[in-house]
């Protein structure tokens, strides 16, 4: 008994022997200390949550009205003030970050002017940024780069250089595109990577970058003057667009497998839906605000 | 609390660097104390998220040296309020499992299954026993630390113990 006694089972192998001269309670003991509780997700991403859930939970205003902020001036220092609440200062990490239903204007320290749409991230580290220009990005973001050393955009897709110039980048799950307004821009995804030049752009398309032309005065970057285009694209996708520019939440129904080509700005909630809902033949119905629900028109 | 400096633990409030000192000591033992309530990850991940969201909110009266034991009443009071009792299962990671190789495949099955079987009777002990067993055991804090965190006496948490250990000796001894 005394000889085979192990509470603590160091070797790799152990043997029907050795397990059943343990009593009950060096057994439990034994598998107890052995549990470990699963992770779901890394700590990172936890806090991650955490942040944006403040983020949604902050008392600054949704900016309904865009328009009105791109053409105010002083609504605009009024916004890049506002923008400093949402600066977290970890250890010379700084991070933009815009709400749902929210635009924030910001430049860089190196000049670099940029654009961030509603529902998306920048973060940058602030110590030699001028010296090493590389950003983070989430979600979608105009940059109107200032000539000088290299300027590398990073997402969880794929990589931008750039030389100066004036780009939009979009990167959410798993769209990715870039387009190119003056300048010339790189692009990088694992191994392949393709160069545009202005009025051009670049789509991750089934596991490949594609170029293309680009319309640009009307077309990718319009978001920056609160105007959206889409062009035969998933009505699924077209409602998630509206969920982060007006801030509400939308279950829709009957969507599935359906495109939808048109524009709308972001000034009215209501315009909007029905710009969209009355083509697809869908109702929509508003409730507490921000709710929303879409379904098919009963004929 | 030797995680906190001496400067965020002289003040009363909490600044966004205290907050992620504060998040990075206590973001894992606070998941795993909802889990061994709840035996539920994502119910535990959902606490943890809005108990420091909750704890960020009143971050001007935070005093750093109690934020700890806050965080715990945060949690317990949220798990209390949204989740009304539900049968528990475990699926703890059993490492004893993962990293041995067995003589026979019928001596594997004979452990794996003594696993389950614990596992069963973890999720069968009462709530308050068994949050203290696991913090005790598989978060290694003191008596001390745990009677700190929830609030309650040295005294108390040795009782918890005491019963976690009768009825889970008791119910493992019993034949299958």
């Amino acid at each position: 008994m005394e000889t085979g006694k192990n509470t603590h089972m160091n070797q790799s192998n152990f043997s029907k022997a050795d397990f059943d001269s343990l009593l009950a309670s060096e057994k439990v003991e034994l598998f107890v200390q052995g549990y470990r509780v699963p992770e779901m997700q890394t700590k990172a991403v936890t806090l991650e949550m955490i942040r944006r859930k403040m983020d949604q939970k902050s008392n600054i205003k949704p900016t309904r009205n865009l328009r009105v902020y791109w053409s105010a001036a002083a609504s605009i220092v009024l916004i890049a003030l506002l923008t400093t609440v949402y600066f977290y200062l970890s250890p010379n990490q700084n991070q933009i970050l815009a709400g749902k239903g929210q635009h924030i204007d910001f430049t860089l320290p190196d000049g670099s002017e940029i654009k961030v749409n509603a529902d998306s991230k920048v973060s940058y580290s602030v110590s030699g940024f001028t010296e090493k220009r590389v950003l983070e990005i989430a979600g979608e973001v105009f940059f109107s780069v200032q000539k000088g050393k290299p300027f590398v955009v990073k997402t969880h897709l794929g990589t931008v250089e750039v030389l100066g110039t004036t780009l939009n980048v979009f990167a959410r799950g798993k769209e990715f595109n870039v387009s190119c307004l003056t300048g010339k821009v790189k692009v990088t995804v694992g191994e392949q990577s393709v160069t545009i030049l202005p009025g051009e752009k670049v789509e991750w398309v089934g596991g490949a970058l594609k170029k293309s032309n680009i319309d640009i005065s009307e077309k990718e970057a319009g978001w920056i003057r609160g105007e959206f285009s889409f062009d035969n694209i998933p009505l699924i996708s077209i409602f998630d667009e509206i969920e982060r520019q007006f801030n509400v939440r939308i279950a829709a129904k009957g969507i599935e497998n359906r495109f939808y080509t048109g524009t709308f700005t972001n000034t009215n909630l209501t315009e909007v839906l029905e710009m969209v809902c009355s083509p697809m033949n869908l109702d929509y119905e508003i409730k507490n605000g921000n709710k929303i629900s879409i379904k098919p028109k009963k004929n | 609390m030797g995680v906190l400096p001496k400067k965020v633990q002289a003040e009363t409030g909490l600044n966004n660097e205290g907050f992620e000192q504060l998040f990075d000591a206590y973001c894992d033992e606070l998941r795993h104390y909802i889990f061994y309530k709840s035996s539920d990850l994502e119910i535990a991940e959902d606490i943890v998220q809005d108990a420091f969201l909750k704890i960020w909110e009143m971050r001007s009266s935070v005093r750093p040296e109690t934020a700890r034991a806050l965080l715990y009443t945060i949690a317990t009071n949220l798990f209390a309020n949204k989740y009304k009792r539900q049968k528990l299962k475990f699926k703890f990671q059993q490492t004893i499992v993962e990293e041995r190789t067995f003589e026979t495949p019928e001596f594997e099955m004979e452990v794996k299954e003594f696993d389950q079987k614990l596992q069963k009777v973890l999720a069968d002990l009462n709530e308050k026993c068994r949050t203290v067993f696991l913090m005790s055991r598989l978060d290694q804090m003191t008596y001390n630390e745990i009677a700190k965190n929830l609030n309650i006496s040295v005294k108390g948490v040795e009782k918890r113990m005491k019963k976690a250990l009768d009825f889970v000796h008791q119910k493992i001894e019993q034949k299958f």
